[in-house]
């Protein structure tokens, strides 16, 4: 009866460092999957001057789970005639979706600023604007990296070894 | 009709206009939104202001204010969230929506070597909301079919604006393309191939192309397309029997009449001009006449009783052979607009 208690802690431990192990490696690839879109985004503005709606499902098509929920959701809002603005559409989706990502906080903070500013000036300006996200998303993107070296082994061993240690305390 | 437009307004300008009496709302021309100025609406004519509580005052004081949030939905609204995507309109001032209406902007411009790029810091917005009205020119066509050729004779529409003149050239449009139905059964013609360059879209109000107002069965529409050059290329590509072009006044135009006309295209055009004199004062305008390139000059003058109309036939060789004498006038004439009530139109 024991062994069997002491097999589920083990396994659970284990489970719950590989979890934290993967939030770590999944944050520097979706950091990466969201500059993609972004950088999808930027053309659909610069170059095919394509309507923002219309822009935002085409890039989310572009883009795989989580990220083009974030994208497709702020398409979405935009259609419903609630008088909202697209900032407000824009945040709302962003901070509903954004459990689903592995992503943290200065990441959204990167695409909440980009909201004050999408769709209402001229496309220099919203160029500009695109590219500032990318390059702060890419700073984002090497620190992730870097926790993710320094972490993502870690948290591999640590959940088993919390594991056995709470089994040692309790025999 | 302010159901046309609705969809455009902020959630509480337009609560606050739906209170309006059912028959401003059904006459409404205009909606003049000003940032943190007060709110005006014009119909039948008239303009008033617009109180909190849903009446109408002459006076501007007490009347709503929109907001800085609420204009700031409003060109969010009307440019699809897509500022970037309308650099052309931004330069000209106006956008047009679907369904034909004209929404005029009004701003500090950004100046690129002195040459107008665009508005920014928008604080002011005229709805004009456009209208159909079927029928309208079902008076004032037979006048201007030139039996000889059975076609119409080239004619320049001369109206200030917020008279009727895109409405009624839609019309003439949409019953040349038809050819002989309706109202014009003792004047037997087949439907002619119409040309339109329809520059700030509001006689087809093209939305990706395809019009949606009713212009025809045998109409080709340029859609956004500079009046000379759209001339041109429908000329050379779609064989057009009639072309029809709004506001005209610019040399290049000119030129481009002249050339239709020599090929036997009969032009129906628009002008911005008070009357035949006035329009005399404009170089470009005064020379086309002169030619005698229009055989009909229609001038279109709106009264309490609705929209009049003056034909004076320049009676030029080339475009009529049965000269009738320059300048000779009719009285004005009711535009009698069947089932259109008093044949207002929210757009010039």
């Amino acid at each position: 009866m024991k062994l069997l208690g002491a097999l589920l802690i083990l396994i659970a431990g284990t489970l719950i460092g590989f979890q934290q192990a993967a939030r770590f490696a999944d944050r520097p690839k979706q950091i990466r999957q969201l500059s993609h879109s972004l950088q999808r985004l930027e053309t659909e503005i610069g170059y095919g001057h394509t309507p923002l709606p219309e822009a935002l499902l085409r890039t989310a098509e572009a883009s795989s789970e989580p990220v083009a929920s974030l994208f497709g959701g702020t398409a979405e809002r935009l259609s419903m005639a609630d008088g909202l603005t697209f900032q407000q559409c824009w945040e709302q989706s962003i901070k509903r979706g954004w459990n689903e990502t592995s992503m943290k906080a200065s990441e959204q903070g990167v695409l909440l600023r980009l909201g004050s500013t999408l769709g209402i000036s001229d496309k220099e300006d919203q160029m500009k604007h695109l590219r500032m996200a990318l390059l702060q998303l890419q700073a984002e993107e090497d620190a992730a990296k870097d926790d993710q070296r320094r972490y993502e082994k870690m948290w591999k061993s640590l959940g088993a070894l919390l594991a056995v240690l709470i089994i040692i305390l309790m025999l | 009709m302010l159901s046309h437009v609705s969809h455009l307004l902020p959630l509480e300008l337009k609560r606050l206009l739906e209170g309006l009496p059912a028959e401003v709302k059904g006459s409404l021309e205009e909606i003049r939104i000003r940032e943190n100025r007060p709110l005006e609406i014009a119909y039948r004519g008239g303009f008033r202001f617009v109180t909190p509580d849903g009446t109408m005052k002459l006076d501007a004081i007490g009347a709503v204010k929109p907001s800085p949030e609420q204009c700031r939905k409003l060109l969010e609204r009307i440019t699809n969230y897509s500022l970037y995507a309308m650099e052309e309109e931004l330069r000209r001032g106006y956008i047009t929506v679907s369904g034909g209406h004209r929404i005029g902007l009004a701003g500090r411009t950004i100046l690129d070597g002195g040459v107008v790029r665009g508005i920014r810091d928008i604080g002011g917005f005229n709805i004009r909301i456009a209208r159909e009205v079927i029928g309208a020119a079902s008076h004032l066509l037979p006048k201007l079919m030139d039996a000889g050729r059975g076609t119409i004779g080239s004619t320049l529409i001369l109206a200030p604006p917020q008279q009727g003149k895109t409405t009624l050239v839609r019309d003439i449009a949409r019953m040349l393309s038809y050819g002989n139905s309706g109202p014009l059964e003792h004047l037997s013609f087949p439907g002619k191939k119409v040309g339109i360059v329809d520059e700030r879209s509001e006689i087809a109000a093209c939305v990706r192309g395809i019009p949606t107002f009713d212009i025809g069965p045998r109409t080709d529409v340029m859609d956004a397309c500079p009046k000379a050059e759209g001339m041109m290329m429908l000329l050379r590509s779609m064989s057009p029997e009639v072309l029809v072009v709004d506001e005209i006044g610019r040399p290049e135009d000119a030129d481009a009449i002249r050339e239709a006309s020599h090929a036997g295209v009969s032009v129906v055009a628009t002008a911005h001009a008070y009357d035949v004199q006035d329009a005399k004062g404009r170089p470009e305008l005064a020379r086309l006449i002169a030619e005698g390139t229009f055989a009909h000059l229609v001038e279109l003058r709106r009264s309490p009783d609705g929209i009049l109309h003056r034909i004076t036939n320049t009676g030029s060789a080339a475009q009529q052979p049965s000269a009738r004498g320059k300048d000779q006038t009719s009285v004005f004439g009711a535009l009698g607009l069947a089932g259109a009530g008093r044949g207002r139109a929210g757009d010039t």
